[in-house]
């Protein structure tokens, strides 16, 4: 309900704002994984205001790309090695995307071709993604880079071709940004295209951040930053755990 | 319930693995084994990745071995000084296994080094124990006693020969430390690759190749895995940051609870038919991970951010 209230009151104050052309926003804006954290469901809502060309007198259409932060990520094929299999190829991707979802209005093929999306780097295929061999960046190999697309979509993590943009009236549309359980932490953008046959039209970005929060904040800094320290904490931990177990056991 | 892992990073059902701790708890319990074993391929067929399974294992052992240990101690079942001994080589060989854990987590191959180790360890102890439980029931049945060893022929005679002789009083042996010296590397090995306490291959070597009496040997492997998977526990926080307390704490609360019912469970059969069976289940898990190996798998490749790898950026 709270949720509603509030896009009516942000769809008014972007449709009388003039000279806005297109501006969106997160419910939530800073997303804190607690001890409880099982992913997150995010409404994106955005609205097309006036600007000199109307794009709200026809129908148009809305791309939105939701990007996690890079990070190196290494790509192993199994082989056969004698009777056993085991990992013999790898390719290294120094700036994998953690996370990378998009969502539209309709199926990408219907709203625009291909090449206008390859010039803004929307849709997975058309991310600039580099392989490293160890002797300099290359062209990765396709068949490393649809296994990072197809494993991370297992998990999760990359979305394409499954969330739908809903537009809610002529200047008004919405869509789910579904953050799973092992989602990366860092600064995600959000950037939103909006299409008209063909071409597009208007754009804008705006950022959301996933951090680690409270206690589990604490323990993972504490067990990176310090890690010797944390070593002899989980013994003694243990230590101690055991010795309370051992005495009640014995009662 | 979800919980979320910090160290680990994904989220499990608190129940889950707390049942998980109480299942492997009951077996251990009842069998008289730490459950290392078990509990570290459950937790990868669970989907925590295997060297957070490992590491974290370790700290759930030190915890299990703590509790366990008291009992025997009590009851005077601990030679110090044998277990003294097999620390020292427990912790070269925890140390240079964490070594070789890293190394081969850089290069993306230890989860097959996981599985080998499994498949190797597993299926020859398992094979051994049940050869030898078989044969002792099967014995009984027909009445038959073997006539006891004496002790002068307990040892072989390369035993004998070994230089840097000790006396273990407790034990009841003047052999060379060189003996439990090397048994403890090789349990501080299994220890840091595997996740286990390594209690499956010193209560054996203990009795068959050491020749130490029986009330001393349980109380005694106790005493060496609680220092040695400690130390593994802080070579793995501090080379891969992989030891997640939580986990470790969750698992260590089910087991705890399981140990209780299965002991008392286990009392209710014959020591021949209890390594049987164990020996059943640990030739269960080998054939697991053998499969795992051996089929095609249906996903040729795998992904891993290179940062938990450690190291190479």
């Amino acid at each position: 309900m709270m949720r509603f209230l509030g896009l009516i009151l942000f769809a008014a104050a972007v449709l009388t704002a003039p000279a806005q052309a297109l501006v969106t926003d997160l419910s939530n804006k800073r997303i804190e994984i607690r001890y409880s954290f099982d992913g997150a469901e995010l409404i994106l809502f955005g609205a097309v205001g006036t600007t000199p060309i109307d794009i709200r007198r026809e129908d148009y259409d809305v791309v939105i790309v939701v990007r996690g932060p890079e990070s190196p990520a290494v790509v192993r094929r199994k082989g056969k090695a004698g009777v056993i299999w085991v990992n013999q190829d790898q390719m290294l991707f120094p700036h994998a995307p953690g996370y990378y979802a998009v969502a539209a209005s309709r199926s990408l093929s219907e709203i625009a071709n291909s090449i206008a999306f390859a010039s803004y780097g929307i849709g997975f295929q058309n991310l600039p993604l580099v392989a490293d061999s160890g002797k300099g960046l290359m062209m990765p190999d396709p068949e490393f880079r649809d296994a990072l697309f197809r494993l991370r979509s297992s998990e999760g993590l990359y979305r394409q071709e499954q969330d739908q943009v809903t537009i809610i009236n002529q200047g008004l549309f919405r869509t789910d940004v579904h953050l799973p359980a092992n989602v990366p932490v860092g600064e995600f953008v959000v950037e939103t295209f909006i299409f008209q046959h063909g071409s597009m039209r208007s754009r804008n970005r705006i950022t959301l951040n996933v951090d680690k929060e409270g206690f589990e904040r604490a323990a993972y800094n504490f067990a990176h930053g310090f890690p010797l320290l944390y070593g002899l904490t989980a013994v003694l931990v243990a230590l101690t755990a055991g010795w309370l177990a051992g005495v009640l056991g014995k009662k | 319930m979800p919980l979320y892992l910090p160290i680990a990073e994904l989220s499990m059902n608190i129940f889950l693995v707390i049942g998980m701790g109480a299942v492997v708890g009951f077996l251990s319990g009842m069998f008289g084994v730490g459950g290392g074993f078990l509990m570290t391929p459950l937790l990868i067929f669970a989907g925590v990745p295997p060297a957070v399974a490992v590491a974290t294992e370790s700290n759930e052992i030190t915890a299990a071995s703590v509790s366990g240990v008291l009992a025997h101690w009590r009851r005077q079942g601990v030679d110090v000084k044998m277990g003294i001994v097999l620390i020292v080589g427990g912790a070269i060989g925890s140390f240079f296994g964490a070594q070789v854990f890293t190394y081969l987590r850089s290069l993306g191959q230890v989860d097959l080094m996981i599985s080998l180790a499994y498949v190797v360890f597993l299926g020859s102890v398992g094979g051994l124990m049940f050869w030898e439980s078989m044969r002792a029931i099967l014995r009984q049945r027909r009445g038959y006693v073997p006539p006891r060893k004496p002790r002068e022929e307990r040892h072989k005679a390369w035993i004998h020969a070994l230089p840097f002789k000790m006396r273990f009083r407790k034990s009841r042996l003047y052999i060379s430390a060189l003996l439990p010296l090397a048994i403890g590397f090789l349990v501080g090995v299994l220890a840091a690759i595997m996740g286990v306490g390594g209690g499956f291959v010193m209560v054996p070597a203990m009795i068959y190749i050491l020749g130490m009496p029986t009330n001393v040997v349980v109380g005694t492997s106790l005493f060496q895995i609680i220092f040695v998977t400690a130390l593994t526990t802080i070579f793995h926080s501090v080379n891969t940051q992989t030891v997640d307390i939580f986990l470790a704490v969750l698992l260590l609360f089910g087991a705890v609870v399981g140990a209780q019912v299965g002991a008392r469970m286990g009392l209710k059969l014959k020591a021949e038919q209890l390594r049987a069976l164990l020996a059943l289940m640990v030739l269960l898990v080998c054939v697991k991970m053998g499969l795992g190996l051996v089929v095609q798998p249906d996903e040729l490749y795998s992904v891993a951010d290179v940062e938990e790898i450690g190291g190479s950026h």
